[in-house]
């Protein structure tokens, strides 16, 4: 059997094979990569490009959570407010109440309560980066303005609008609770307890203040079970908030098992690739010079 | 009757087809690294003895004929190989370009398609903030250019591969006209009975190269080498070769057409011109297919969803996509309706603060579309698509180069000129050639003693 006595040709794509693996090394060791094209693995870039969507949204849910975060402390912290004031109107009542009480006394403590009306009212306003907290969805506008034709001496302006908002993909919360159900609900409407109160003990008859101030505990009860809808959304968004941050940790770790590689590994792959680089080219050194020639004695 | 002149002439005859042998070694070694060239050896035979009485003594050397060593199934073997190669890396070339238009990361489709929906998700915190607005605008925009500036790199190689198809057929024409031309010196040759060996190289070169650009068939006969190409369209005929020609299709492409302007474009299967043309009329046209049909259903979806909403100004939502009606052309002509941030049918009751209406335009990212792939799953499968297209064209290459450098490793044991052989020979040559000069010198001695003999 003959060899084919020219190797250069085969010798050279060893060579160039192996200088291309030698390239292929390097560049993984450089990016970390173990797909840097589509063509490298195209199932896992298809799915790298999935991955890094997921990881995209799951940002920005995060980013969505934390602004609603602030937003509903925010509300909550409105609320508490509110139900210490109530508090506060209520004793009031009470004391307005007391058939011990004098007219005067009386007419003091409306004062007071109306005092108590305009500073909720004032919270019923509260912004929070420009949007109306208790308006509804209606922005540019205080949810509350006063009105004297208004039983209650305030109108609502803005609507019964909620917004929710998305915090995972298959979650979202509720942002806000309208200001016509929190302040001015037909069943128990904090702003006509208080305002009727005010009238009462204004006109001086002390069963129908006892029965404004059973209005205005009814109105702070109404309060306080709204305020709980803000504690779980806080609780729920803290809940989330780590949820999403451990799955930030998931998706990155497997966008790495799919296109990434081990440093060990791929400085391993470069040595081994090297070696085999500079043994193919002391091999073709030693076979290219090689003839018979070289033994011939002239 | 043996004398001294038949021992002469057995001499002269032995000189004459030793130095035959080292002039055919000399181009052996002359020709060593000349590309296509097949060793050629000289094939000595036994001259008719001569009768001396009842003993019968051998006549001397005759020379037969000198020969090329070649094997021509192995021949053709490695032109086919060598047509898929070429195949093989045209599609390479080409896609390695596209494939630079879907990375897998930084911006791409799939990403600037993620920021939009990201931005609008951003939007439902704040639908009444006007720089949210202004960023979710601006990724619509980017997702718009991007649409069109993918669907413009599509159309970039297609073109590049129509001018390869144009120089590519010019090329083969004028590689056909070559082998008519050595078929008529082939026919010249034969009749004159001279060695075939060089020529054959020569038409072997050239249909190499004929290889490398389209897929031949090649039959060697008397009156020289018949090459047809696609499904039998015939290149080379004797001494007559037939053109092809190219026309523009109605989108433009150059067809191949052969000599009766038949189109032949879709049996061209091999070669640097088959390769093109798979990328031209397969692979682009489906990933071209593809982007258009996302572009097409998501702004067809996209702008139903606005519909269901209200812009900040609390009209309802009107379409923020401008697409074509047809699927083809969608993601060329994809374009905003508007670059105001207000058009954002981001509110569900028509008042400016409601975020109703986001849950509607960012369910677009994974609910399914109308050919029930999500967009970001359809992003994906481009991706997918056209690197399972460029893994294919390399991993073909790649296993194809090893069968051609096995075909050629065998092609080389039997053909290849090998130094250490010629050299061995060429000592041979010479010490044979020596020999017979000293029968030559021992002859004439004898003469001169037959001579000195008679005075």
């Amino acid at each position: 059997m003959r060899f084919n006595p020219n190797l250069n040709a085969s010798v050279l794509i060893d060579i160039q094979n192996s200088e291309q693996a030698v390239q292929t090394a390097f560049q993984q060791v450089s990016t970390g990569q173990r797909v840097n094209l589509p063509s490298d693995d195209p199932a896992a870039s298809a799915a790298y490009v999935q991955l890094q969507a997921q990881a995209a949204n799951v940002d920005q849910y995060s980013s969505n959570a934390s602004s609603v975060l602030s937003q509903a402390q925010t509300a909550d912290g409105v609320l508490t407010s509110v139900v210490s004031l109530l508090n506060q109107a209520i004793t009031l009542g009470t004391e307005g109440a007391n058939s011990t009480t004098s007219d005067s006394d009386r007419q003091s403590i409306a004062t007071n309560i109306q005092g108590i009306l305009s500073n909720v009212v004032g919270l019923a306003n509260t912004t929070f980066q420009g949007i109306s907290l208790f308006g509804g969805t209606v922005s540019g506008k205080a949810a509350f303005t006063a009105d004297s034709t208004s039983p209650t001496g305030y109108t609502y302006n803005g609507n019964t609008g909620v917004n929710s908002i998305s915090v995972g993909s298959s979650l979202s919360v509720q942002a806000n609770i309208p200001g016509s159900t929190l302040f001015t609900n037909s069943s128990a409407s904090v702003l006509g307890a208080l305002s009727n109160l005010a009238s009462a003990l204004q006109a001086g008859n002390t069963s129908t203040i006892a029965i404004a101030t059973t209005d205005v505990t009814s109105a702070l009860q109404y309060v306080t079970a709204q305020h709980a809808v803000y504690g779980n959304t806080i609780n729920q968004l803290t809940a989330q908030e780590t949820y999403l941050s451990q799955e930030t940790v998931t998706l990155t770790s497997r966008e790495n098992s799919l296109v990434g590689i081990d440093a060990a590994t791929a400085a391993e792959n470069l040595t081994n690739a090297e070696t085999s680089n500079s043994a193919v080219l002391a091999a073709a050194a030693k076979v290219i010079q090689n003839s018979l020639l070289n033994y011939l004695q002239s | 009757m043996a004398t001294l002149n038949s021992a002469l002439s057995i001499a002269s005859q032995s000189l004459q087809a030793q130095e035959l042998e080292l002039q055919v070694t000399n181009n052996n070694i002359a020709n060593a690294s000349t590309t296509g060239y097949a060793r050629e050896t000289v094939s000595l035979s036994e001259a008719s003895p001569l009768t001396d009485g009842t003993v019968q003594v051998g006549g001397g050397v005759n020379v037969t004929s000198v020969t090329s060593v070649r094997n021509d199934l192995l021949t053709l073997r490695i032109q086919q190989q060598t047509s898929q190669q070429s195949s093989a890396d045209a599609q390479v070339n080409a896609l390695d370009q596209i494939q630079t238009l879907f990375p897998s990361s930084g911006t791409s489709l799939s990403s600037t398609l993620s920021t939009f929906f990201n931005n609008l998700s951003a939007l439902s915190s704040d639908p009444s903030d006007s720089a949210t607005r202004q960023t979710a605008i601006q990724g619509a925009q980017a997702l718009v250019s991007q649409f069109n500036s993918i669907s413009a790199g599509l159309s970039g190689p297609a073109s590049n591969l129509n001018t390869t198809v144009t120089s590519d057929v010019s090329q083969i024409n004028s590689l056909a006209s070559q082998v008519a031309q050595l078929n008529v010196e082939l026919q010249q040759q034969n009749a004159e009975g001279q060695n075939l060996g060089p020529i054959g190289d020569q038409l072997n070169q050239v249909e190499l190269q004929l290889a490398q650009l389209t897929n031949i068939t090649v039959t060697h006969s008397t009156q020289g080498d018949t090459i047809t190409t696609g499904n039998g369209t015939p290149l080379v005929q004797g001494n007559a070769s037939y053109a092809l020609s190219t026309a523009n299709d109605s989108s433009g492409n150059a067809q191949v057409l052969d000599q009766n302007g038949t189109n032949i474009t879709s049996q061209i299967s091999g070669g640097d011109l088959g390769g093109s043309i798979q990328v031209r009329d397969t692979q682009i046209p489906t990933l071209l297919n593809s982007l258009d049909t996302l572009a097409n259903q998501f702004a067809t979806a996209f702008n139903a969803a606005q519909a269901q909403g209200y812009d900040e100004n609390g009209n309802a939502g009107a379409a923020l996509f401008t697409v074509s009606n047809t699927v083809a052309g969608s993601a060329a002509s994809i374009a905003l309706t508007t670059t105001d941030p207000s058009a954002l049918a981001a509110s569900s009751d028509g008042s400016s603060g409601s975020n109703g209406n986001v849950a509607n335009l960012t369910a677009l990212q994974n609910t399914a579309l109308s050919n029930g792939q999500s967009a970001t799953a359809q992003s994906a499968n481009l991706v997918y698509q056209i690197g399972s297209y460029t893994a294919t064209a390399t991993s073909d290459s790649t296993s194809i180069q090893q069968s051609l450098t096995a075909l050629n490793n065998q092609q080389g044991s039997i053909s290849g000129v090998s130094i250490d052989q010629e050299s061995a020979n060429l000592i041979q040559y010479q010490q044979a050639y020596a020999a017979a000069a000293k029968v030559v010198s021992t002859i004439q001695s004898l003469f001169d003693t037959t001579i000195n003999m008679i005075q």
